[in-house]
Parts: structure tokens; C-alpha cells; sequence
């Protein structure tokens, strides 16, 4: 075989807790004590000696508002060795936490350090326009934090800006801190039939920045599937 | 999109990429061989007139830090971050080098290439290949210089001698003053140059099997499994600084990041095993060398980049102050300034819009265009549209794709309706239908368009721009646009051994196109 066509393809020694391989992957460095907790199914590699647990007892509290508690979409990971993780394609970008907040949409979350503070967020006054509601993941703390977006992110300095709108389905991920409230961009008239499009969008000003994704596809794609090999 | 670039190519960067904070990674690598990878900051008359410029393994970044070297990631041998527009004037050109340290000649090295990536996203490579050279020790990859605006080049040309005859070539006199630090590795083939703090990673990138050298490490690795981390023999990579302190004002691209103070920041990992060295690894790059001997079983990584947050999120650059109406923030957003040309309105797909600033109306557009159009749709095609009017910025992107400004200037062009994400409400359209038994969905609809505006098309993927002949097909599914003076028929094609194979569903419908040389159609590389 030609080494040379797989050879640039191959992981360089990491170099930090989490890097990119690539711009869809993750490479995570494990360490005996440096647990990680990731989405369910986004494991796509791992050398080592790497465990999972599925559906940690401890996680079930904080997410049971979240879900109906029956399963946390979430793994722990421990052991040592280098963990591989991606979600089906979509871009990825490590972030450090130093000392710091994020707001992350539960969708874009692909994995954090287990020692960051972390709850599960309502974002609030979304539920009375979407009917789902927006969850979030509030993280705060010194660690890192892997957040998937669909398409190359674009970050807003709402500082220097000044207010946004975006389109909740868009949204990645935001500093918090920041002043949010909801607002409804179509006239009444404009609703009927198939007025779905723009109908509300969420309003950012102050000082922080917020993360939007180049594409409306909100879909969670893991834990779909996951659904789907239990079914 | 990638361009991809040819030895001799050159193009302006601002057709490539709008952002002038960009990423260039070189990849190279030859068996048994090192190579240093450097940048010359040349002046007009392509000298090194001034050494802070040359950003080797001993000089990382030049005063004012608009050259950056970053040091080996995402599967790059050697990266820099450069800052175009803080490079002083007085740069004029900014060459790219690889130099082999150590034995060999370039025509044994391996297929690598140079690439410049912005926004997170690779807009340029220029692949080369060993053959084409012969026994020269070093090659001039590729140049950055002015002339109306930055331009980049694929050069490509071998060079005799190495870092020192090349450092000579460019630097004249100047080379003499620089002689003491550079010339070193050349000189001193086998141990690594005596500068420990300084040194580029050991490993000659990523070629070479990542191999965790069991046979080596046993002494002090306790997990017997813990498998590359351990790779790094000598020290732990010099963590990687992307980010310069606080850029002054003037680079829109890298704010100063307010939140988060850039002073070093402690390792966020976790307490890592052999708890000795926490504080050492908190200090900055050099000093956190020291720990001597043991730890190096498992290591602690390496801090992370100092910064925090905005650091890691500054590579997506942020909204940047475009020029014109229609820009792309990158590959897959495209921002309208409804402020340009008097405010006129744009038609856009529903639910297109991810974020808008400013005072903008959406209205979801009824009556006449919505009987032209969603009259002769199937719903799934194009849904229906929106009128974004106002004074504001809006970001439109959908689902991810590669969103492509197409500016008409009175011609004329087709596009598959579910291709079509915005346009100017100047431009006069109407819809074309394609019947044909065969077809999915029956019928094929495009959006003709014609006269003086922008109509924005989406891809998946990196599109292929095909000029019609007399024997052009394209899949149904795949097109996306055509010039609307070519002629479309439905062609079947007569297979004898249809049912040879099971499951032959395969491609016995293409489109056809027919016209007058200059016409053109686009395929995606994605079939719906």
C-alpha cells in the first residue's frame, strides 16, 4: 500500500487535554483522575487503556429536568490513553475554561472535563415559543470543554457589535453574562399558513460573545441513534 | 473551497479568503530526514534587511508578532500564524522555506504541501512531490507579497545548499550577523542543536508511526498501556501560543479578548498522576522544561493555550466589517449588507437566516411571487421565501452547505430551485420546469434568473464547473445551474444488460446540455 496516501492522516503527539485532528475530531489525552464526560456514541476511536460508563448514576439527578431521567445522553470516560471523538461530521472546536462561564446548547455539546461545575439549563422564556424549549449546558470552572458545530463557526464580540438576533436553532453557545431576551421578528399576519421560518429569535447585548452555527439543523444526531440500536 | 495550486500559480489572497489572519501549515517529510521550515520577511528588494524577520526554530515571532511560528499540529510538520495586516510595511514578501537538516536531498522526500487556512477552514494548498526535484537541500515553497493587496504563490523551487546557503541567498551581509544562531543545526547534523527550550517538537511530524517506543519507555511508564502520549522523548511539546497578547485595535480579526486577561494560565488538566509538578507546568514554555528526569513516564501536558475562551474561538475569526453587499463570513454563511444600494430588499429562503444585526424586517412573502413560485413547486423543492428588508446585516447559511455569490450582470442563469438560497429582489426570475419520465420527483423545477443583481447558490461540497460541449450529461440530482443559454434535454440512455445486475437503478437518466460554446453547467458532489 502506498504509505503516503494515509500517512499525513496520522495523529500528531498530543500537545494539550484536548486537540483537534482534523476539523470534525477531537483528541482527547486521558489521564487517570482527568475523567471526562462525553455524549453518548461519539466515541469513534481510543488507544489505551480507556473505560466508559454509560448513564452514570451520579449524572441521573442533575439531568433527570432535563429528560424524563430515564437515560443521560452522556458517558463518563477514565482510564489513560487518547481518546478519538466526533459527531457524525460536524466541526469541532476545543475550548479552554479558565476560570470562566459557557453556555453551551445541549445539541453542541460533545464533551468537557468532569471537574467543571455543570447544570442543565432552561433557557428561559423559550418553551412558550417553540414548544420544546432550549436546553443548556451552564459550564464554569478551569477545564476544557469540546463543542461541535454544524459548518465553521462564526463568534460575535457583542461588545463590539453591539445587539444581535439569532436564530435559536443556529445557536451554539454563548458567554454568560450576556443579556438575552426573546424576540418575535413576524407580524401575526405573517404566521398563517406556513409562517414557521423566522418567527422568534433570541436578542443578545452586553459584554461576552456568543457562538452561531452556519446551519438551522438542531437535530441530535447521536442520541438518535442511539434510540434506534435500543429500539 | 480549497484551491488547490499548481508550482508557478499565483492568485490574490483576497479572492481566497477575506480574513488576513491566516494559518499556513506546511507538511513535508522524507524518510530518515528532518526539516526545518522557515519564513523570510523580505523587503522590496527581496533581502532579509531585517533578521527579527526570519521566523525559524530560534525565533519564533517577529516583533510585533504578525509572524507567529506555531509549531507542529493538525497534522501539519510546521505551522504559522500570520497577521497580515500588522506586517509592517517594510515586508514586502514573506517566503516559505523547508530546509533539510541533516543528510538526504529533496528528491527523496514524500508528497507534502503548503496550505493556508482562515477561519478554521483550509481555502489553499499546493501540493508537491519529491520528483519534482533533484538534489538540492532546501526548496522555496511558496511567497506572500504585495503587490495591490497581498498575493500568494506557489513556487516550489529547490534550492542547493541549505538553511545557511539560503539565509546567504537572501540576506547577504546581513547573513554574517546572523551567522551564529542560525547556521547551527546545519552544522551539527546528529544531537539536536543545544537549545532545549526552543527546539521544535522532535518528532519529524507526523509521518512516521506515532510510535510510542515501548521498548524504550518501560523504565519509568507505569501503565504499560498508555500508548503515544508518551511520545514526546525529550520534553513536552512547547505548548503552542496562538494567541499574542492582546492585538493593538487596529486587527478587527483577533480582538483583545476582555474576558480573559492573557496572562499564563494554570493547567486546567486535571491534577495529572505523578503530582510533582503542578506549579513547574503552570509557568510558561521554557521553564516548564526543567522537571528533570522521571516525570517523564506521564508527563503532565502541556498547559493549554493561555487565554482561555476567546483564545481558542478567535481562530473563527468574528464578524468582520465586509466590503459590499453580498460577502461570505466564511464558506457557509453569507452576510447582506441591506444598508448597501440603497436598502433594497432581498429575497431569502424561509428560516434561512442564523443572525442579523441591525434594524431588518423579514416578511413572509405571499401573493404574487409565492403563486409564481410555490405554484409550480413541488412543496419539498423550494419551500417559500421571505422579503428581508431594512437597513441592518443579515447572515444567511443553510443546513452547512457551501454558499456561493453569484453576481448577474444583465446575463442569465438557471438554478435548481432547491439550490437557491437568496437573491436580490432587483433580479427578474421565473421558474423553468424539466419534465422528463425518469426524473425524481417527476420534474426537475429551476429558478431562471436574469438581469443586475446577486443570487446566492448553495452546494454540498466543492462544485464542479463544467463547460458545455456537444456530449455534456450531468445526474438530475446532482446539478445545481446552468447558464440559461444552454439547452436541457432529458436523455435516456439504452441499456441492454439493464437487469444484468440486480438493483440496477443506476443512471440511466442524465440531463443532457446543449448550446454555444461559453456555456456552462455546475454539479455538486452530492447526490440528493
Amino acid at each position: 500500500m502506498d504509505q503516503h496516501m494515509v500517512s499525513g492522516h496520522a495523529p500528531t503527539p498530543p500537545a494539550a487535554r484536548m486537540e483537534n485532528h482534523g476539523p470534525t475530531m477531537a483528541k482527547i489525552a486521558m489521564r487517570t483522575g482527568a475523567d471526562l464526560l462525553a455524549r453518548t456514541g461519539s466515541m469513534v476511536a481510543y488507544e489505551g487503556f480507556v473505560q466508559y460508563e454509560s448513564n452514570p448514576a451520579a449524572l441521573r439527578s442533575v439531568a433527570s429536568q432535563w429528560l424524563s431521567g430515564e437515560s443521560v445522553p452522556l458517558m463518563r470516560c477514565h482510564g489513560d490513553g487518547i481518546l478519538y471523538l466526533a459527531d457524525y461530521g460536524a466541526h469541532v472546536v476545543c475550548v479552554p475554561l479558565n476560570d470562566e462561564n459557557l453556555s453551551v446548547n445541549a445539541t453542541n455539546v460533545l464533551a468537557f472535563d468532569a471537574q467543571l461545575e455543570w447544570g442543565v439549563q432552561r433557557v428561559k422564556g423559550m418553551a412558550k415559543f417553540t414548544g420544546q424549549g432550549l436546553f443548556n449546558f451552564g459550564l464554569s470552572g478551569t477545564g476544557w470543554v469540546a463543542v461541535t458545530s454544524r459548518g465553521v463557526p462564526v463568534v460575535i464580540d457583542c461588545a463590539r457589535a453591539g445587539e444581535i438576533f439569532v436564530d435559536p436553532d443556529a445557536l451554539v453557545a454563548w458567554s454568560t453574562g450576556l443579556e438575552m431576551k426573546g424576540k418575535r421578528s413576524f407580524k401575526a399576519s405573517s404566521l398563517i399558513g406556513r409562517g414557521s421560518g423566522e418567527a422568534y429569535q433570541l436578542a443578545f447585548s452586553g459584554e461576552g460573545f456568543v457562538v452561531v452555527q452556519p446551519s438551522e439543523d438542531s437535530t441530535e444526531r447521536l442520541t438518535e441513534q442511539q434510540h434506534q440500536q435500543q429500539a | 473551497m480549497v484551491r488547490h495550486f499548481q508550482r508557478g500559480q499565483k492568485a490574490r489572497l483576497g479572492d481566497l479568503t477575506l480574513g488576513t489572519d491566516l494559518y499556513v501549515g506546511v507538511s513535508i517529510s522524507g524518510p530518515g530526514m528532518t526539516f526545518d521550515i522557515s519564513c523570510f520577511g523580505l523587503d522590496a528588494d527581496e533581502r532579509l534587511s531585517d533578521d527579527r524577520y526570519f521566523i525559524f526554530y530560534n525565533q519564533h515571532a517577529s516583533p510585533e508578532e504578525s509572524l507567529q511560528l506555531l509549531g507542529p499540529q493538525a497534522g501539519d510538520t510546521e505551522s504559522f500564524r500570520i497577521t497580515l495586516d500588522r506586517v509592517p510595511q517594510a515586508i514586502d514578501r514573506l517566503s516559505f522555506t523547508a530546509t533539510i537538516d541533516g543528510d538526504g536531498t529533496m528528491a527523496q522526500a514524500a508528497p507534502g504541501y503548503l496550505r493556508i487556512v482562515a477561519g478554521g477552514e483550509e481555502v489553499a494548498r499546493y501540493a508537491f512531490d519529491g520528483s519534482e526535484f533533484s538534489t538540492e537541500r532546501a526548496v522555496m515553497l511558496g511567497d506572500f507579497y504585495r503587490k495591490d493587496g497581498w498575493r500568494f504563490a506557489a513556487v516550489g523551487q529547490g534550492f542547493d545548499g541549505g538553511l545557511e546557503a539560503l539565509l546567504t541567498h537572501f540576506g547577504g551581509e546581513v547573513a554574517e550577523e546572523e551567522a551564529p544562531p542560525a547556521p547551527e543545526p546545519p552544522a551539527v547534523p546528529a544531537p539536536a542543536p543545544a537549545v532545549p527550550g526552543f527546539a521544535p517538537p522532535p518528532g519529524p511530524g507526523p509521518v512516521p508511526a506515532p510510535a510510542p517506543a515501548p521498548p524504550a519507555a518501560p523504565v519509568a511508564q507505569p501503565a504499560p498501556s498508555a500508548p503515544p502520549p508518551a511520545a514526546p522523548p525529550s520534553q513536552p511539546a512547547p505548548p503552542v501560543q496562538p494567541t499574542p497578547p492582546p492585538a493593538p485595535v487596529a486587527a478587527p480579526v483577533a480582538a483583545p479578548a476582555p474576558v480573559a486577561p492573557p496572562q499564563p494560565v494554570p493547567a486546567p488538566v486535571a491534577p495529572p498522576v505523578p503530582a510533582p509538578v503542578p506549579p513547574p507546568a503552570a509557568v510558561p514554555p521554557q521553564a516548564a522544561a526543567p522537571p528533570p528526569g522521571p516525570p517523564m513516564a506521564a508527563e503532565p501536558l502541556p498547559a493549554p493555550p493561555a487565554g482561555g475562551v476567546r483564545t481558542a474561538l478567535d481562530a473563527f475569526g468574528t464578524l468582520g466589517e465586509a466590503a459590499g453587499r453580498w460577502s461570505l463570513q466564511n464558506p457557509q454563511l453569507v452576510r447582506v449588507d441591506l444598508a448597501a444600494d440603497e436598502g433594497r430588499p432581498i429575497m431569502a429562503r424561509l428560516g434561512s437566516m442564523v443572525l442579523y444585526q441591525g434594524d431588518v424586517d423579514f416578511a413572509y412573502k405571499g401573493g404574487g411571487i409565492k403563486r409564481r413560485i410555490v405554484s409550480g413547486m413541488t412543496g419539498e423543492g423550494f419551500g417559500s421565501l421571505m422579503r428581508v428588508s431594512g437597513t441592518g446585516q443579515v447572515y444567511l447559511a443553510e443546513e452547512a452547505t457551501r454558499l456561493h455569490p453569484v453576481e448577474l450582470q444583465g446575463d442569465a442563469l438557471c438554478v435548481a430551485s432547491q439550490h437557491v438560497l437568496a437573491f436580490d429582489e432587483t433580479l427578474e426570475h421565473e421558474v423553468r420546469r424539466i419534465d422528463g419520465h425518469g426524473i425524481p420527483g417527476g420534474s426537475l423545477y429551476a429558478l431562471q434568473f436574469h438581469g443586475h443583481g446577486t443570487v446566492v447558490v448553495t452546494t454540498h461540497g466543492e462544485p464542479l464547473v463544467l463547460p458545455v460541449t456537444p456530449m455534456t450529461f450531468t445526474d438530475a440530482n446532482a446539478t445545481i445551474a446552468w447558464s440559461a443559454a444552454a439547452q436541457v434535454l432529458v436523455a435516456h440512455q439504452v441499456r441492454l444488460r439493464r437487469h444484468a445486475y440486480p438493483g440496477d437503478s443506476g443512471e440511466t437518466t442524465q440531463l443532457q446540455f446543449r448550446g454555444a460554446p461559453g456555456n456552462f453547467v455546475i454539479v455538486q458532489p452530492y447526490e440528493i
